[in-house]
């Protein structure tokens, strides 16, 4: 098969040109931003000049990188907590699938703590765990808990009376169904429910921090807005973005490479691995 | 003369697959699906079964192969009673259902995988079925990439990989176009006597049910039954001209006289 893609050179070019107007666009609302805080139209206390900001962002991260330290933290909390979170998760969610009596005792109990504001058990996980990581990574996995377990249930009960049939006409016992075909079909809902409960998680993490700790970027952020430095308050807050965006690429990038066959660039690199493998194995 | 393939139920006389007074109801017994059916199918032949969509052709076949059980009579292949899925017969359905995570050569391989471990004997002609259907170049291709023509291929080769010797296809070539589906046809006639099995064909096409087989099962509904076999004994191999021959126009005639005198 003749590969028609263009150039990975060619690609980067066309990408850096279609981001040109975002960058201008973000230059010309940066721009009126500082005007609008310098003619006084809005006070500088409340609302920084992003000149400030950058100046805070370039004492936070460069010259005193007092960030990077809180940064990992947080990092750390909201990680550790959906990995706790998704784990139980989907070990309930696999039970749940396989028995429906299980299933008939775990989904209230699961309702239940989807239906409470998750935030709202703040309070009581620091009572717990204290006011170390614990207590964050905590209130991560309890927010990530449910999207990602109702997905998970949701793609392995789906039936496919097609594929039911198929696999009982080959004889296949139950492991096989589960392991050859209902795990694989489950896990496109099952990654839709883990990219959600990243996002849960690392909200967990903030809040438990903002609630009561000692470090984490939560902390930072309220200890400078309690200072009345916003600037150093917002610079503090791009570095959750920051998180989020790590977090949610990661996830990206495995969701595309796991469930590879939903998009066809992803199927035709799948393919070609596939035939060099064989290549390796049998061919000669 | 062609010693490759004379019409089976001739040249072999021993039978493979049979059905003493089966009968099959669903729904605590109101829909009667197939009713007091007796029938005998010889090695090595192709049966097709033909009738209006109702008349039991899909559970009749369903009973053969095992899915579901018979509320009367019995079925009985190698002589010994059908009580669910066995590993000498092989169904395939008019969707291909592939698995759309698993390459052509890997959604051959999964008979093979259900029965045990692959080796590397069961990966070359896993691959060399492919080649059989015309997919060779295909076969580390996903099934989103692609025709339903192809579809229907791979899983014809995943039919053939599990080594079963009685083939079971239910209007497996009903969703496809016209011209694939008689290419199709053509091929599957070809394959199934290079590889000597036993076939039963589910159709609703008069023509493709008679072109294809040695004996046309016509099937009549209400309750689903098998009205009338007709023997087939049209030389092979059978070009597709012949289905504007006389006698091939005679065999026609009859099958839907029997259709319609219900
Ligand atoms: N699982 C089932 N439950 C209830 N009725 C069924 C079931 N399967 C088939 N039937 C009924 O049995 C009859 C024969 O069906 P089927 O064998 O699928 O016909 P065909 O394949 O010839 O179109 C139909 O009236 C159908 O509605
Ligand atoms: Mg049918």
């Amino acid at each position: 098969m003749p590969d028609s893609r263009p150039s990975r050179g060619y690609r980067f070019l066309d990408a850096m040109v279609r981001f040109v107007p975002h960058l201008v666009l973000l230059i010309v609302l940066l721009c009126l931003w500082e005007a609008a805080v310098a003619t006084g139209m809005i006070t500088s206390i409340m609302i920084p000049r992003p000149s400030a900001i950058g100046g805070a962002i370039v004492e936070l991260y460069v010259t005193k990188g007092t960030i990077y330290k809180h940064f990992f933290i947080t990092l750390t909390e909201a990680v550790v907590g959906f990995c706790i979170g998704a784990a139980i998760a989907v070990s309930l969610a696999v039970c749940s699938s396989l028995s429906d009596v299980f299933k008939r005792y775990v989904i209230p109990y699961a309702v239940v703590l989807n239906v409470t504001p998750g935030i709202a058990l703040t309070p009581v996980v620091i009572a717990w765990f204290g006011y170390g990581m614990g207590s964050k990574m905590a209130l991560a996995a309890i927010l990530c808990f449910f999207p990602i377990f109702v997905n998970t249930l949701t793609g392995l009960v789906q039936i496919d009376e097609d594929r039911e049939e198929l696999f009982k006409s080959l004889g296949a016992n139950n492991t096989q169904i589960f392991t050859k075909m209902r795990v694989p079909a489950a896990l496109p809902l099952m990654f839709a429910g883990l990219k959600i409960g990243l996002t849960t998680a690392l909200i967990g993490a903030v809040v438990a921090e903002f609630a009561q700790a000692t470090d984490g970027v939560g902390v930072l952020m309220s200890r400078f807005s309690f200072q009345l430095n916003m600037a150093a308050s917002i610079a503090t807050l791009l570095s959750m973005t920051v998180i989020g965006l790590l977090l949610f690429y990661t996830m990206e990038f495995l969701d595309d490479r796991i469930v590879f066959w939903r998009r066809e660039s992803r199927r035709a690199a799948a393919s070609r691995a596939r035939a060099r493998s064989w290549q390796s194995q049998i061919g000669k | 003369m062609n010693v490759e393939r004379m019409p089976n139920h001739a040249a072999s006389g021993e039978v493979v697959v049979s059905g003493i007074a089966v009968g099959k109801t669903f729904a605590d017994g109101t829909v009667i699906a197939l009713d007091n059916t007796t029938f005998e199918i010889k090695r090595g032949s192709f049966v097709s079964l033909v009738g209006p969509s109702g008349c039991g052709k899909s559970t009749l076949l369903r009973l053969i192969s095992g899915l579901i059980t018979p509320t009367s009579g019995q079925i009985s292949v190698h002589d010994t009673p059908v009580t669910g899925p066995r590993r000498d017969i092989s169904m395939m359905f008019q969707k291909a259902t592939l698995l759309e995570w698993r390459t052509s050569l890997e959604n051959v391989l999964l008979p093979t995988e259900i029965a045990g471990t692959p080796t590397k004997a069961d990966k070359n002609r896993a691959l060399d079925l492919l080649k059989l259907v015309g997919l060779g170049d295909f076969a580390f291709s996903f099934p989103a990439q692609l025709s339903g023509g192809m579809q229907q291929r791979v899983a014809l080769a995943r039919l053939l990989q599990t080594g079963a010797d009685i083939l079971l296809l239910d209007e497996p070539f009903g969703a496809l176009d016209e011209f694939t589906r008689e290419r199709l046809n053509t091929e599957l006639m070809r394959i199934v006597a290079e590889v000597g099995a036993t076939t039963i064909f589910v159709t609703h096409n008069i023509s493709e049910a008679i072109f294809l087989a040695d004996q046309v099962f016509v099937m009549t509904s209400r309750p689903g039954r098998v009205a009338k076999i007709v023997d087939v004994d049209l030389e092979r191999p059978r070009p597709l001209s012949i289905q504007t021959s006389p006698e091939f126009n005679r065999l026609v005639e009859d099958v839907r006289v029997t259709l319609g005198a219900v």
